[in-house]
């Protein structure tokens, strides 16, 4: 089984305590921890420089 | 002031959607007196009387992005929700025109979770015209690890949000120009450049 990393904070991803979604800009599968979601942290796509949210 | 001779300044064209005269007659600029931490990227500058003024530029950018972005969904898979009563029009059409659900009013709590529900959907991505409003869904989305797109003001937080749209999301002609953008946009994307539709279609009647 493959294990995510969190985007932001690079935290392992069990569970269902994420989110994935395809980058906006460039399609690259994105994956956000439940705490940084909650904290609106930002994300930068390693692939393009996107900057979210 | 020293003079920089022969240093021809290039200026950056930026082409929007639709001209920035249009953004602005329909108020998508128009912001609140409160501030988040989260919106002040997207603030352009702030009126005398207090309001912030949210920048254009970004929306636009942001709206061709979203496009893109829900070009990669299954059109069914997408949801679009509206407790606002000058939202719910905009959303209908939205969702008509690219083939999305919609859910305008009152969200039946468990809509996302709880599958014994007649109401019970299964969407892979939503967009909220107001996270605060809307926060049911974005809890629900939040609950069962569903991406979140929202129309966000100056005075909303981001907090479960994958995607800010920074616009005015409480005025009638702002939501509409919004959603009627987002749905060309996303019909551009998918390759159809057939779009019979008006903003007056999208707006709410007074």
């Amino acid at each position: 089984m493959d294990i995510h990393r969190c985007i932001s904070c690079g935290a392992n991803l069990v569970g269902t305590n994420y989110v994935a979604f395809p980058c906006p800009t460039c399609g690259e599968m994105l994956y956000r921890c439940k705490r940084c979601r909650k904290l609106a942290n930002e994300y930068r796509c390693e692939n393009c420089g996107f900057i979210g949210p | 002031m020293i003079e920089e001779e022969g240093k021809v300044q290039q200026e950056e064209v930026y082409e929007y959607l639709i001209s920035p005269d249009e953004y602005l007659a329909a108020g998508v600029h128009i912001g609140t007196q409160v501030k988040t931490g989260d919106m002040r990227k997207f603030i352009y500058k702030v009126r005398p009387d207090g309001l912030y003024v949210l920048d254009i530029r970004q929306l636009d950018e942001r709206i061709r992005i979203v496009g893109k972005l829900l070009a990669r969904y299954e059109p069914s898979k997408i949801l679009v929700v509206a407790a606002r009563q000058y939202g719910q029009k905009p959303a209908k059409m939205f969702a008509k025109i690219v083939g999305a659900e919609y859910i305008v009013g009152r969200l039946v709590p468990g809509t996302l979770t709880n599958p014994m529900i007649r109401e019970y959907r299964e969407p892979e991505i939503i967009i909220v015209t107001d996270p605060a409003i809307d926060g049911q869904a974005v809890q629900e989305a939040t609950d069962v690890g569903i991406p979140v797109i929202a129309l966000c003001d100056s005075n909303n937080s981001a907090a479960n949000v994958d995607f800010i749209i920074p616009t005015n999301n409480k005025g009638r002609k702002a939501l509409a120009i919004v959603y009627w953008l987002l749905a060309r946009e996303v019909l551009r994307n998918r390759g159809i450049s057939e779009f019979p539709y008006t903003v007056e279609d999208f707006e709410a009647e007074l």
